[in-house]
């Protein structure tokens, strides 16, 4: 009887290794997308370290250390300000911080450079340091002003002359809007992207909460306005969902933060992989990269 | 192997969702490799009867019971609970308590809800608490406002000393790190999924290593979610293969005593 119980055992565990080396197989398989692609991440950012105003280091590292590991080639970096209305002090600070990021890993790290356009003049002349003295690629807007909001004309403007894009923070926060009183959504996207239709414009992180249905529909009218895939929200069918609204030309792959969401949903979307390989590495985009080299 | 501990069938209002039947649910389990899931009825969320819900789930997963393991949703705040958790684990044989107290509307520390929750310990079954279903941020006009409350978490491990609980879909590095002390000198158990914790940073590794990899569990909330987000963690992870396999299927196991 113990003989057969220990037959029995066996069989079972061999079946239980069989079935995670089928399951393991399948992953590697899908991970290949990553490992035999150019991936480019276009929406990470660097940070101060914690108490100072210079370059976290460690934190740095440890981005570019799993970035590598998940086969990414490029790291798109901002180090933005949330809420308040930084000054240009603070906001030269941010980008140079971010300036020593990209000279710490200069084959990896691309900057975006941080601007408030509440200070226009100085906006300006942030956005000409960084595009032609820090080689950025182009400008990282935050939730101090509505997209749609006239104070930002005169730097989407600058960026049309410049042709660079604008990585805009965003979301339709559904709960505690208040907290972000100014949180750019689809909507303010479409009227920005009307107004200038020869801007490239980026909505920050589709699933980086909010009501993503909502700035969709919003926006998917408008074919100089792009998506990022980052955020946490790793809803079944984001994806598949802008893809199908805005297709995978105005997609772009990132992660905001949260590897194994941005990864994992473009992994288990169900659309070919030919479109992921084109959202892991936008050739509309390509032009700005190659300036950044 | 992998067993899940948290997946749904039926119908969630706020937007579409696909693979939510019993039979599609398994189908996207296989094509996943996933082997075996908790599931419990979403219906039960939204019918003013629970019950009715769980009833179908019992209906639903009959032909799947050597893949899916139904969880029975109560409602301690509406009459006749007591007569539905009977029926769902004594008669329908389900294997958890699954509660959704911000749905509901009350709180786990009303004394129904302690009294289920004891209910729970005497018959050794497992009570899952999910903190959200969706993402709080993006909430329809007519869903809840607000996740599970963490420190009425804190206050039944206390009440109910004998319960095993299992945590899941929400930020349970942090909620884990509050219960710390709570969670010391019981008798119950308390288990946490990693749905929402990134591999950043080896946040995941930290995590289990802080928890202990006796305590967590996997976790995906399919059809609702994507699963390969929890793949990448498991695939890039310098937890060894033994702990692996404890969060992958092996606590469930014994919890569950598959």
């Amino acid at each position: 009887m113990a003989y057969i119980i220990e037959i029995f055992i066996v069989l079972e565990v061999s079946y239980c290794l069989l079935k995670e080396g089928k399951r393991l197989k399948n992953f590697e398989e899908k991970m290949n997308l990553f490992k035999n692609n150019k991936v480019v991440n276009w929406h990470e950012h660097v940070w101060f370290k914690p108490g100072t105003k210079e370059l976290n280091e460690e934190g740095c590292d440890k981005l570019v250390e799993t970035a590598s590991q998940v086969y990414m080639d490029y790291l798109v970096c901002s180090l933005p300000i949330p809420g308040g209305m930084p000054g240009p002090d603070d906001i030269r600070l941010c980008n140079d911080t971010v300036a020593k990021a990209m000279k710490r890993y200069p084959k990896m790290i691309k900057g975006m450079a941080f601007i408030n356009p509440g200070y226009t003049r100085e906006a300006l002349d942030e956005i000409d340091r960084c595009i032609n003295e820090l080689g950025m690629l182009g400008i990282k807007l935050y939730n101090h002003y509505f997209a749609s909001d006239p104070i930002v004309r005169p730097i989407i403007e600058k960026c049309i002359d410049l042709d660079i894009p604008m990585l805009y923070h965003a979301g339709k926060l559904t709960v505690h809007p208040e907290s972000q009183p100014f949180l750019s959504n689809g909507v303010h996207f479409a009227k920005a992207a009307k107004e200038y239709p020869e801007a490239v414009i980026i909505h920050g992180h589709i699933g980086g909460g909010g009501d993503w249905h909502w700035s969709l529909k919003a926006m998917s009218d408008c074919p100089n306005v792009f998506t990022d895939i980052s955020g946490s929200v790793h809803d079944a069918g984001i994806i598949e969902t802008t893809y199908k609204m805005m297709g995978a030309d105005r997609m772009l792959f990132a992660t905001d933060g949260t590897f194994s969401t941005g990864i994992g949903k473009l992994l288990g979307a169900d659309i070919p992989d030919s479109d992921k390989v084109k959202i892991l590495n936008n050739s509309r985009f390509a032009k700005y990269l190659e300036r950044g080299n | 192997m992998f067993i899940d501990v948290n997946t749904y069938i039926g119908h969630w209002p706020f937007r579409q969702v696909g693979n939510n039947t019993a039979e599609e649910l398994v189908k996207l389990m296989d094509e996943e490799g996933i082997d075996m899931a908790c599931v419990s009825n979403i219906n039960s969320i939204f019918y003013r009867n629970v019950q009715d819900g769980n009833e179908e789930l019992a209906e639903e997963v009959k032909p799947y019971n050597n893949r899916l393991i139904p969880f029975a949703i109560i409602n301690p705040a509406y009459p006749g609970w007591e007569k539905d958790f009977k029926r769902c684990i004594d008669e329908l044989g389900m294997k958890g308590l699954e509660l959704y107290p911000s749905y509901h509307q009350y709180s786990l520390t009303d004394s129904t809800a302690v009294e289920l929750l004891n209910m729970a310990a005497d018959r050794n079954i497992p009570v899952h608490l999910p903190c959200a279903i969706e993402n709080l941020r993006q909430r329809h006009w007519l869903d809840t406002k607000e996740d599970l409350s963490a420190d009425s978490v804190k206050q039944v491990l206390a009440l109910c000393p004998n319960t095993n609980f299992i945590i899941t879909n929400g930020p349970t590095h942090s909620i884990a790190s509050y219960l710390q002390t709570a969670s010391v000198d019981r008798q119950g158990k308390v288990y946490y999924d990693f749905c929402r914790v990134d591999m950043l940073n080896s946040t995941f590794d930290r995590f289990v290593e802080a928890v202990g990899a006796d305590r967590v569990v996997f976790g995906s909330v399919m059809p609702l979610q994507y699963l390969e987000t929890q793949f990448v963690k498991l695939q890039f992870s310098k937890l060894g293969n033994e702990d692996k396999e404890k969060i992958m299927y092996k606590n469930l196991k014994e919890l569950l005593k598959l």
